[in-house]
């Protein structure tokens, strides 16, 4: 245990390099900036939208109309001038973003239905994401002004009527129904909370994955290149207890390196998704529906994730003994990252539950798939898939591992190379 | 038949086709400096590499303290130091921290760590840079660094493959001299070279290795005079015409 524990520590001071911290505090920083940025946009998108308006209608309609304006969430500023070119210079010169104008006698017509135009000027100063709200601004405030219009329309004509019952007549009651359990709720909004927590589980995994194999790859060749490879062979300790010290180590720094990572991912992301939280009902539903981790929940996951991190880097070692260089790492890499991409990317725009039979088939016999559809089946209650997916991706590391071993306990570990053209003196 | 510590029999090794190793047989004794010596490509460092117990012999075999490669490798591993020649220590680590890491595969108790980086540093001479990366050494520093690391748990028996490949005259020398002390104090030495004029001044017996065979095993001297040459050099010259 000591020669191992003794190995384990070399293996770690070697990958924990000045480099990879600088790296590492780099990308927390510019998640970070950005995560800032994104977020300011996103609060200066979603605050109380600022509207200005030259109303050339002096009635009290058109005042009540914009009343209803307001009441409806709109920031109305009224902008004084002679004519419409006046307001829109006016405008132009003022840094304001919408301008809305109430044509003359808008009122009367409306009170007709001899319908007149209102006209939106949009001003661009930028693309950004605030400028391209303008539009969405623009629908919304026609929208209410429909609205505003056809609701008094029908409090004057049918009095004794809600106005909303006459547009809607058919209302409809929403429910899911989750296996046994059945709650009141729109299946849309559960579907979006479900996504927004799991959404970083493959990310996650992902770059674990990566980041494990990377290491484990670089780090043998660094052997090789530095040629301290044949050293540590002939020094007495196992070569199983090389093979798992060099894992342990890559998978300890992989995973430090990832959360590292995540925790700048989070800033980034929480600047996309700051607004989205869940409110008390919705919690309530998805308490009532069963959707929520438990702890024994959270520790099936963590399996499942553990060991296609252990699976990586079993099938990095084999590729691993291949490489000669850093440089035939970089390219060593691909193969794993491909497989890893396959059901990532499919998670990501799919549901894999939901292919075709002999295509699932082919997803699921890559181990790194069963972590990807994990979370979603442990919270629908398919625990047989997760754990089938578990005993599979053991059986997959077991043979990895015992190749592995072979591998390191014959010459191959420095002779592979000679397979692909290279001689050996 | 005791004062052997390491039998190489018929030792054959092939790379695919290639035929390295065509049958070689020789036998170290305790305390000898034992030398492999022959041009380029003639089977040095493939026998250096299977007694090391990297390499897997096509046939042939080897025994070393009464055990056997293929059975024992660990219970070897024990037994020897490797020195490759185009070893590399590990470049983010001090020569110190490289020095403990290697020592702790050897020591029993925690003491054997102080005592063989006490002897490392004897050896190699630059105590002051010792906490200096590996990276930072010149090629002569790194070359005494890891030959500090092969003789300083005083194994039964070292395997230097070249061990002064590519140093200087000066550092030639006081690895010569290292080694020739470390004999003294028990060590045996199975190494190779290309020098057959280090090789006369160093070694007890040479093995002459060309083509994957030896065709000779003796004493320096004794060969000399077998062949009535002035040095190593004229009687390979002999043997391969």
């Amino acid at each position: 245990m000591r020669k191992f524990t003794n190995l384990l520590k070399k293996e770690v001071k070697e990958l924990i390099t000045f480099q990879l911290i600088v790296s590492l505090l780099f990308t927390i920083g510019l998640f970070y900036f950005i995560g800032n940025i994104v977020q300011s946009e996103v609060q200066k998108a979603g605050e109380k939208r600022d509207i200005h308006v030259f109303n050339l209608d002096d009635s009290q309609e058109s005042k009540a109309l914009l009343d209803g304006l307001s009441y409806a969430g709109f920031k109305i500023n009224l902008l004084e001038g002679k004519d419409k070119a006046e307001a829109i210079e006016y405008a132009k010169n003022s840094n304001i973003n919408l301008l809305i104008v109430i044509p003359e006698g808008f009122s009367e017509a409306a009170s007709k239905f001899q319908f007149k135009e209102i006209e939106a000027y949009s001003f661009i100063r930028s693309f950004s994401m605030t400028s391209s709200a303008n539009a969405a601004i623009v629908d919304q405030v026609i929208s209410e002004i429909n609205k505003l219009l056809s609701n008094n329309f029908l409090k004057t004509n049918f009095p004794d009527f809600n106005p909303e019952d006459i547009k809607n007549p058919i209302k409809s009651r929403d429910f899911v129904v989750i296996k046994d359990i059945m709650a009141e709720g729109s299946a849309a909004e559960v579907s979006n909370i479900v996504y927004s927590q799991s959404i970083f589980i493959p990310v996650i995994l992902m770059m674990i994955i990566v980041f494990s194999s990377q290491m484990v790859l670089s780090a043998m060749a660094m052997e090789k290149q530095d040629k301290t490879l044949e050293t540590l062979l002939t020094v007495p300790i196992s070569r199983n207890q090389i093979v798992i010290a060099k894992m342990a180590a890559s998978a300890l720094v992989g995973l430090i390196s990832a959360g590292i990572y995540m925790l700048g991912f989070r800033y980034y992301m929480g600047g996309f998704m700051g607004n989205i939280h869940e409110s008390g009902q919705l919690n309530e539903l998805m308490q009532k529906l069963g959707l929520q981790f438990t702890s024994c929940d959270y520790v099936v996951l963590g399996i499942s994730i553990f060991l296609a991190i252990l699976c990586a880097l079993g099938l990095t070692i084999i590729l691993g003994v291949m490489v000669e260089d850093l440089k035939s790492a970089q390219t060593m890499i691909l193969p794993l990252i491909f497989l890893v991409m396959i059901p990532y990317i499919i998670s990501l725009f799919s549901d894999i539950n939901s292919l075709s039979l002999p295509v699932k088939v082919l997803i699921m016999l890559i181990p790194f798939s069963h972590p990807f559809i994990a979370s979603q089946n442990i919270l629908l209650g398919n625990y047989a898939v997760v754990f089938y997916g578990i005993l599979y991706m053991l059986v997959v590391f077991i043979i990895l591992i015992f190749i592995c071993g072979r591998i390191f306990s014959t010459d191959r570990v420095l002779t592979m190379k000679l397979r692909f053209g290279r001689k050996e003196r | 038949m005791d004062n052997i510590i390491l039998r190489v029999n018929n030792l054959r090794k092939n790379y695919g086709k290639i035929e390295a190793l065509k049958g070689v047989s020789f036998e170290v004794k305790k305390g000898e400096i034992f030398a492999l010596i022959g041009p380029n490509g003639a089977g040095k460092t493939t026998t250096l590499r299977i007694v090391a117990t990297l390499l897997t012999p096509t046939d042939g075999s080897v025994e070393f303290m009464g055990f056997d490669l293929r059975k024992n490798p660990d219970k070897i591993r024990q037994g020897i130091t490797y020195l490759p020649e185009e070893a590399g220590a590990y470049k983010n680590l001090t020569g110190l921290d490289y020095l403990k890491f290697m020592a702790n595969f050897y020591a029993e108790k925690p003491q054997d760590v102080d005592m063989y980086i006490e002897r490392a540093i004897k050896i190699v001479g630059f105590k002051d840079r010792l906490k200096d990366k590996v990276g930072t050494y010149s090629k002569g520093m790194t070359r005494k660094l890891l030959l500090a690391r092969a003789l300083m748990t005083k194994p039964k028996l070292a395997i230097l493959d070249e061990p002064t490949s590519g140093l200087d005259v000066i550092n030639s020398l006081e690895i010569r001299e290292v080694i020739r002390e470390f004999v003294k104090e028990g060590v045996s030495v199975l190494l190779s070279s290309h020098n057959m004029l280090e090789i006369d001044f160093l070694s007890d017996r040479v093995a002459i290795i060309n083509n994957g065979q030896i065709l000779e095993i003796g004493e320096p001297k004794a060969l000399k005079d077998k062949y009535s040459a002035d040095n190593l050099e004229e009687v390979f010259r002999r043997l391969v015409q």
